[in-house]
């Protein structure tokens, strides 16, 4: 039996996972770039995320976080079909047209650790590969930790 | 080659400006104040708290809607709601909300972070919040939350990355936002808040992956949390003696408050149901009784102490959490509370002291052990040697599970939807990390041979009367002045019983199966009763046998036509 270990990266590249209409109809999720996102002074986060052409997956699909607070997600579609972006925020989610060949800022606020999907909700963009990631990393603050000693982990 | 000139795209949008939604709602709740959640039975056209009165019975006096015209009873209008993109437990969601009504506005939640205004009269979406939950929260039992609490122009709810915020009434808009548990923990909050005095309470989940449950109150004003009550006691405080000396037992020990509880403002306590001790099902990893597990714990609402406490499983090796309602209740000028446990038995303790007065069972099948009317509990089928199977009755869900019982003032009895199923377990021991279940067995729930019922019984323990099902009944009860016990089933009929006789009397087919609290009030003298629908959450747990029963997620709302006499024939 093949599995997808040790080197997940080739498997994925030789079965043809990682683009559109493959192995696959259309992408598999989560098999884009990683990127970080760029903290200012201030903590507050940035990132610039695009639409590959003809391969509906965004880029990075999978953005970090050092931590939860506000962030400006940039998205540039450089496909050449409208799409759009639901993200997630605290309040109610921000929603973004993209029509072929342009770019929009969104601004949203995410609570603390944990990772929240965001996608293109038109058509089955989603399906075909435009849902992505915001992971958030970190702790809760102290106030919220209980008062026990330090437990293991996985 | 040709470069590609980028134009700006339209602006962002809140996602809500894409629907009906007003913007706001009438400021009604500015006037919600402690004195009036106090005498809330004395406006019966509102649903002022989760349980419609402190005292938890889920009763109104409204009476419009009665056993003669109930048959007339027609669908007044449904706000339905559908998630867009992945969420969190995709597969678990369910709508166990009780809507609040203030004036002819409605407060609702829902699963996955969703909170609406609605015009109570015509189903109209005022205003919607939407707070953002990570997809990998951990979530024992499903994507869920029980409800909102209204006070001071303010809407407070909990979310399922526990969080406890506050809302403004009118808007939606976010006042305070505090962080009140740790998700890396396992920690999560369902529960629908408490408003007392100037203090919202809201307790922890997580008791399925080794937390230390606890209660809190937070400053109504600032979100400033006030005290902080932790049912299992460290090493040295009271109680700490019921777990093992050496190791971290008490640490991972469980007992969460993930259920609304009710409060006496003459005794100044808040009676909370706990949950069960983690491990779940493997006992022996920590040896005794394991305060203030599975207990009814009454905690003074000024400092958060326990002032008493009565457990009613003691060393659970069950999952017989007793997080379900406290009902307050008068008899022989005794002041007494009504709790029905998943173990089976009611207790009937006095709710000054913690003294019992009457226990007495409420399902046709017990066989995990026995509890005598002198609280002698003596176990005799349980998972205890590693791998061997068990099977017994109720099962991990319980008798009943959280959902509400009601009780009539009017009749003295109290309604009680009732699961009669049974589940095999055996002990599979494993070791403790943060954030994973942590059980300590195998388990599997009954798919057949089970029932259901809405039972009726009087404080003596008394069987006045008995509605069957064929499926358990997993839904609150909801009882009213016009002498009508309405209860939803697994299959989606939402029905009205005679209080007095249990007669069917009305039913109606709502296409998903229920899983909530319903409510009752009026509009400019006409009578609503609310239902939220929506089948999902810990199906696997209390009936598996409707796993592929399919998921809702609508309020529908029942009245009278016009022009029916309140006092008219069937």
């Amino acid at each position: 039996m093949t599995t997808l270990t040790p080197d997940r990266s080739e498997m994925i590249r030789r079965f043809g996972l990682d683009k559109q209409n493959d192995a696959t109809l259309g992408r598999m999720l989560a098999t884009g770039n990683i990127a970080q996102a760029d903290e200012g002074p201030d903590g507050r986060m940035s990132a610039v995320v695009r639409i590959v052409p003809d391969q509906l997956v965004w880029d990075p699909s999978i953005l970090v976080l050092p931590h939860g607070g506000e962030l400006d997600i940039e998205f540039v579609n450089d496909d050449q079909n409208t799409h759009c972006a639901l993200v997630p925020s605290n309040g109610d989610s921000q929603w973004i047209w993209l029509p072929n060949y342009t770019r929009g800022t969104v601004h949203v606020t995410l609570g603390g650790p944990g990772y929240y999907w965001f996608s293109s909700n038109v058509g089955n963009d989603e399906g075909r590969g435009l849902i992505g990631a915001i992971v958030v990393m970190g702790d809760v603050p102290a106030s919220a930790r209980l008062d026990r000693p330090p437990q293991p982990r996985p | 080659m040709t470069t590609i000139e980028y134009r700006p795209a339209p602006p962002p949008v809140n996602f809500g400006s894409l629907t009906t939604a007003t913007g706001t709602a009438p400021p009604v709740a500015a006037d919600v104040t402690y004195e009036r959640i106090l005498d809330a039975r004395s406006e019966p056209q509102n649903w002022l708290t989760y349980y419609g009165a402190y005292d938890g019975q889920r009763y109104s006096p409204l009476d419009q809607v009665d056993t003669e015209n109930v048959t007339q009873l027609k669908l007044a209008w449904v706000f339905s709601f559908a998630p867009q993109g992945l969420h969190a437990g995709q597969s678990t969601y369910a709508f166990e909300n009780c809507p609040i009504v203030v004036d002819g506005v409605m407060y609702a939640s829902g699963w996955d972070g969703w909170v609406w205004a609605l015009d109570a009269r015509t189903g109209q979406l005022l205003w919607q919040y939407k707070h953002a939950i990570p997809f990998d929260t951990s979530l024992c039992c499903g994507n869920v939350n029980r409800g909102v609490a209204v006070a001071n122009g303010k809407v407070f709810v909990c979310t399922l990355n526990a969080h406890v915020l506050a809302l403004d009434a009118t808007t939606g808009a976010c006042i305070w936002d505090v962080t009140s548990g740790d998700v890396r923990a396992g920690e999560s909050l369902t529960i629908a808040p408490l408003v007392v005095k100037d203090r919202v309470v809201v307790g922890s989940s997580g008791g399925e992956f080794g937390v230390r449950g606890h209660l809190d109150a937070y400053d109504m004003e600032t979100g400033e949390r006030v005290w902080r009550c932790y049912t299992i006691p460290k090493p040295g405080e009271p109680g700490s003696e019921t777990w093992p000396a050496d190791g971290d037992a008490w640490a991972r020990g469980g007992g969460n408050c993930w259920i609304t509880g009710t409060f006496d403002p003459d005794t100044n306590l808040l009676y909370w149901g706990t949950g069960n001790p983690a491990p779940d099902f493997d006992g022996e990893v920590r040896p005794g009784d394991n305060l203030h597990t599975d207990s009814v714990i009454a905690v003074d609402a000024d400092t958060g102490e326990i002032r008493w406490h009565y457990q009613c499983t003691p060393h659970d090796l069950w999952d017989y959490d007793s997080n379900m309602e406290c009902i307050l209740f008068e008899q022989d000028g005794r002041k007494l509370l009504a709790h029905f446990d998943k173990n089976g038995y009611c207790f009937v303790l006095d709710r000054t002291n913690g003294e019992r007065v009457n226990i007495f069972p409420f399902v046709d099948r017990i066989t995990w052990g026995e509890i005598t009317p002198d609280g002698q509990v003596t176990p005799r089928i349980y998972p205890d040697k590693e791998g061997e199977e068990v099977h017994f009755y109720p099962g991990p869900a319980g008798a009943k599970e959280w959902t509400h019982a009601s009780y009539s003032p009017k009749t003295g009895l109290f309604y009680v939807p009732v699961q009669d199923i049974g589940a095999t377990v055996a002990r599979r021991r494993r070791e403790f990390k943060e954030s994973i279940p942590y059980w300590g067995a195998a388990v599997v729930v009954d798919a057949e041979d089970m029932a259901g019922s809405v039972s009726a019984f009087d404080a003596t323990g008394q069987e006045v009367w008995r509605w069957r099902n064929d499926l358990p009944m997993c839904a609150s009860t909801l009882a009213t002045g016009g002498d009508l016990v309405f209860a939803g089933t697994p299959s989606g009929q939402f029905v009205a019983l005679d209080a007095r006789t249990g007669e069917l009397l009305w039913q109606f087919n709502c296409g998903s199966g229920h899983h909530s609290s319903p409510s009752t009030y009026s509009v400019d003298g006409k009578q609503y009763i609310a239902v939220p629908v929506g089948w999902g959450a810990w199906v696997e747990g209390f009936l598996p046998g409707m796993m592929g029963g399919p998921h809702g997620q609508a309020m529908m709302v029942f009245s009278l036509p016009d022009g029916i006499d309140s006092s008219g024939g069937r």
